[in-house]
């Protein structure tokens, strides 16, 4: 094998751990924040290790939320929006790469010009029109919107493009027909690139706080970050303990969600079998 | 098929042309806005309405929603709590697509924006104004009409350390602005401070700082109906306001985030101005017996003692369909008991004077203080623009206090901004 | 992956996709066309009809407010406005606060891509080949800051920075270095948010890194590495080539997100000091925000051209070469 001196192995183990500790400090200060008083946090100079662990900012933060419905509604959301963006992005994004047809060109240029647009340009013409059609204080307002993105299929169309063309002429000299070859012969072959996009797109939807707000009348439609705002920002002065715990709780389910897509990632690359 | 692209390029061209043609505005309409709404119909409410109301007021408001459908059986309302962070996003969508509740509390420095949406209910007649602070009372108050209610308030006082201050030679409050100059000073001195008063050098609301001292020079920022920020009495103040830069008696290099309580607590920096919610904040830090290591007072006068008033309003919107129970509801919030009872729940200290009567307000000595300004604080233009306009003073405010420049020249900057913005009001 | 398959064409880089089949005839080459073409109209339709409603409409919507004086009073009559042409835009480029944010965002840029990129690349490097055990930690570690919420990730950070009992001046302090005030200063405040933007988005890149990396097959590295190929040398002509789709994709997207960067200067530093860290997207927020959705529509379609601008830049440059 190549590249494996144990020598220089050792210093590259070494100088990631330096780099992850540096990565991780702060999130690891966030977690310790939550189970710190108000007090404590916002002493200077500021502490590291909490001086009376507690944990009272989540059963503060678990007593007043309706936390398995503001759960739900954003595991719905967020699994709802990645769904979509894994099927009709990687649907285009295939057309795009693979196939030939008049628009092509266009419809490239089309996603790619979108992906420029800076969103705050259609907040408020999109909340109008999603006013418009009745889909305020509901789940779909809040999913429909974003189940594609450009993003989602300039990624799949970059990654299509780089698996071999001969595998589609062989397909098409076997007899299959043009979707027949996509679902069976290149899609499986996407999994690191769906993975991505299913990671991406998960912790898009799940911490996204603008839209959800204003779509939201009532708190039965209202998300998690929604919900965790409402208890932690005041008016003059943020609750900080409240806000860190809310914090942490809300990374918990995307950290999860990565672990597992992550590892179906790696078995992926073991079993086409990379030697 | 070549042809198809022309023709749908002049398909699109001619559609936008005959768009645009009919676009325009209507002639300002002339008349004028009523003074008041109609009054209420009398008896018990009915119906359900639904009210908004952001932070710990959304939790909390919910028992005092109870207490009202007791009293008015028939009655239902329904209280959805609204995070602050962007709420102002919420409301004004909401008024552009016609999903507003029936009721909502709302920020006093966005009254004059959403008035000018056309979205708000005058106040009706049988409310009687006369009960509320002066102060408070105005930040309802856009273009000559009121809406709604102010449902609490808050105000800015000086907070000091009595124990320094007694190190530094002084057991009273300074009263006009020498002494509060020269007091800050012998902290430094004899006190062992590093900072005399935490004063905020410039950045986003700055102006809550700046003006309790223009305020108590006798400024007005504005003057028929238009912005008038290059008063003598402003430039003045601003000046007084720079001098504690200059002279190092307060920090102009103070952090984004400020460490208002621990520097207060540790004795770096025991003086600085802000609101009822610095007591519960201090002392937190402070730990038990600190309540009796401090102490607040009003702003120094150089004419006046004047403050910033703040708080929130309680409003109806324009578009409800159960307005007589929103109004009732409304009424029932001004209602003194119902302010002083708020208070014990929230600590939200009441707009109605009166309210301050009862003993848990009165036996507090630091709130009584607040009380006391209460009675002589201002509050901003209820402008459209006046957020806009806050921004520039802001960021002149910024540069008088970190780069030396001159207040006279800032705040011509300032007015001629504020000029051509427009105060944003319709006809 | 595939490499083990038809490894020699495997390693040809990636084709250009519309160049036609060689050797075909005539009628095959209609038929197959039209096959083409009504697969790729099944394959098309979700997006198309989602994006004509969700994205182009309002799209429109906004163009059309960009070319008038409207206020949010007036979106209740949308029509009733008056059209101004480019009176906007021409304000917009005489505006000293929005060309201050338009430096502000070059300097962001053009730092913080390539920084982000090449930490990016060099942790995803490392991670598929440089070590063995404990991948799954480091991928997780190192994308940890992706996934937290601005609004926390502020708080820490604002602690991180501070000038006396900072973390950052006490690490700098072992060295010898005396840090500045990091937030208060307003030649180090840009730095300070390029910093912590780095932070936050090296993660994104670096999965996205690795999973281009998992194409490049192995096959061909022991094979350069038995002609005798140095570690350099194979990183230049094997995963370069390899990687261009996915460097044109990472440096593309993420050029267009720090060019619209404004979660940093809003939640950090509000725009200063003195206006030093104020960003155009931030600008175009607060617009919005004072209820001048014409200019503030305006704004943003400048925006818009110059990311379009530097990204045709960006897809010169990162081609694939054929």
């Amino acid at each position: 094998m190549v590249n494996r001196n144990r020598r220089s192995s050792w210093w590259l183990y070494a100088l990631l751990a330096v780099a992850l500790v540096a990565v991780v400090a702060p999130f690891v200060w966030m977690v310790l924040g939550s189970v710190k008083g108000e007090g404590e946090l916002r002493a200077s100079p500021p502490t590291w290790w909490p001086q009376a662990a507690s944990l009272d900012n989540y059963t503060q933060l678990f007593s007043r939320l309706d936390f398995g419905r503001y759960f739900t509604n954003s595991v719905v959301v967020a699994v709802a929006v990645t769904a979509g963006n894994l099927l009709f992005c990687s649907m285009l994004g295939y057309a795009l790469a693979m196939l030939d047809f008049r628009a092509k060109r266009p419809l490239f240029l089309m996603v790619l010009t979108t992906l420029m647009i800076p969103g705050v340009v259609t907040f408020v013409p999109l909340f109008v029109l999603v006013a418009n059609a009745g889909l305020i204080d509901t789940l779909p307002g809040l999913i429909l919107p974003f189940l594609v993105s450009p993003f989602g299929v300039f990624l799949m169309r970059q990654f299509i493009s780089g698996l071999p063309r001969d595998l589609l002429d062989a397909g098409r000299v076997d007899g299959a027909g043009e979707l027949r070859i996509f679902v069976r012969i290149f899609l499986p072959l996407c999994g690191p690139a769906l993975a991505t996009l299913g990671i991406l797109t998960f912790l898009g939807s799940w911490n996204s706080f603008l839209w959800p707000l204003v779509v939201a009348q009532t708190e039965k439609t209202y998300t998690l970050p929604v919900a965790l705002a409402l208890y932690s920002t005041g008016q003059n002065s943020t609750n900080y303990g409240l806000l860190l715990a809310g914090a942490t709780v809300v990374v918990l389910p995307i950290l999860l969600v990565f672990m597992v897509f992550q590892r179906r990632f790696i078995e992926g690359i073991a079993t086409t079998g990379i030697k | 098929m070549r042809r198809l692209p022309l023709l749908a390029t002049s398909v699109v061209v001619a559609t936008s042309a005959l768009t645009l043609a009919a676009c325009g505005r209507d002639a300002p309409s002339t008349g004028g806005a009523t003074a008041a709404g109609a009054a209420v119909a009398s008896g018990k409410a009915t119906g359900t309405i639904t009210i908004w109301a952001m932070g710990a007021e959304g939790e909390k408001l919910p028992t005092l929603a109870k207490e009202f459908e007791a009293a008015n059986p028939g009655a239902k309302v329904n209280i959805t709590a609204i995070p602050w962070d962007a709420a102002h996003d919420k409301f004004t969508t909401a008024i552009t697509a016609g999903t507003t509740p029936d009721a909502a509390m709302v920020g006093t420095t966005w009254m004059g924006e959403f008035a000018g949406l056309d979205a708000l209910d005058p106040t009706p007649g049988n409310i009687d104004r006369g009960v509320f602070f002066p102060g408070a009372q105005k930040t309802t108050e856009v273009g000559g009409t009121s809406y709604g209610i102010p449902w609490y308030v808050e105000t800015r006082v000086l907070y000091y350390r009595t124990d320094l201050a007694k190190k530094a030679g002084y057991t009273q409050a300074p009263k006009d602005w020498a002494g509060l100059k020269a007091m800050a000073s012998a902290m430094q001195a004899k006190a062992g401070a590093k900072w005399g008063i935490g004063l905020q050098a410039g950045g986003t609301g700055s102006w809550q700082s700046v003006m309790p001292f223009a305020w108590s020079n006798g400024a007005s920022i504005t003057k028929d109906n238009a912005y008038a920020f290059d008063s003598p009495q402003m430039v003045e103040a601003l000046k007084y306001y720079q001098s504690f830069f200059t002279d190092g008696v307060a920090d102009k290099a103070a952090p984004a985030a400020p460490t208002t309580e621990p520097d207060f607590v540790s004795g770096k920096v025991p003086m600085f101005v802000s609101g009822p919610w610095e007591m519960s904040a201090v002392e937190k830090i402070g730990g038990p017996g600190f309540t009796d290591k401090y102490a607040v007072a009003p702003i120094p006068a150089k004419q006046t003692s004047s403050s910033f008033v703040g708080g929130s309003d309680f409003v109806v919107f324009k578009s409800s369909k159960q307005r007589d129970t929103a109004w009732k509801f409304v009424q029932f919030l001004s209602d003194p008991k119902t302010q002083a009872s708020w208070y014990q729940q929230s600590t939200d200290l009441p707009s109605v004077q009166s309210a301050w009567k009862d003993p848990a307000l009165a036996s507090n000595a630091k709130l009584a203080t607040f009380g006391t300004q209460l009675k002589t604080a201002i509050a901003p233009p209820s402008y459209p623009t006046w957020e806009q306009v806050a921004a520039q003073l802001d960021s002149e405010v910024e540069k008088v206090t970190k780069t030396g420049a001159d207040p006279d020249s800032a705040l011509k900057a300032v007015q001629q901004q504020a000029s051509a913005i427009g105060t944003g009001q319709s006809s | 992956m595939t490499g083990t398959r038809t490894p020699a064409l495997a390693s040809a880089p990636a084709p250009a996709p519309d160049r036609e089949l060689a050797g075909s005839t005539p009628p095959r080459q209609g038929r197959q066309r039209r096959r083409e073409g009504r697969a790729a109209i099944l394959l098309a339709l979700p997006f198309c009809l989602l994006f004509l409603t969700f994205t182009l409409w309002p799209v429109v919507q906004s163009l059309f407010m960009s070319i008038t004086d409207t206020r949010s009073r007036d979106l209740r009559h949308p029509f009733k406005v008056d059209v101004t042409g480019f009176a906007n835009y021409a304000r917009a480029l005489s505006d000293p606060t929005f060309l201050s944010a338009a430096r502000n965002t070059a300097y962001f840029v053009v730092v913080g891509v390539p920084l982000t990129l090449v930490l990016a690349l060099a942790a995803a490097i490392a991670l598929d080949r440089g070590i063995t055990r404990l991948r799954s930690v480091f991928r997780l570690g190192f994308y940890m800051p992706v996934v937290t919420s601005i609004v926390a990730v502020a708080v820490v950070w604002r602690f991180l920075l501070q000038q006396d009992n900072g973390l950052i001046n006490t690490v700098l302090g072992w060295v010898g270095i005396s840090g500045p005030n990091w937030l208060g200063d307003p030649h180090w405040s840009m730095p300070a948010l390029i910093l912590m933007a780095t932070w936050r988005n090296f993660g994104t890149a670096m999965i996205i890194f690795l999973a281009g990396l998992q194409a490049v097959p192995w096959s061909l590295h022991e094979a350069a590495a038995i002609d005798g190929a140095g570690a350099w040398q194979r990183f230049r002509h094997i995963t370069v080539p390899m990687l261009r789709p996915t460097i044109l994709f990472v440096s593309v997207t993420t050029g267009i997100g720090y060019l619209q960067f404004f979660e940093e200067p809003f939640v950090m530093t509000a725009g200063g000091p003195l206006n030093s860290t104020i960003s155009m997207s931030m600008y175009t927020y607060q617009q919005f925000g004072f209820g001048n959705y014409g200019y503030a529509a305006s704004l943003s379609y400048l925006i818009f051209v110059v990311i379009a601008v530097v990204t045709a830049i960006q897809f010169r440059l990162l081609r694939e070469k054929d």
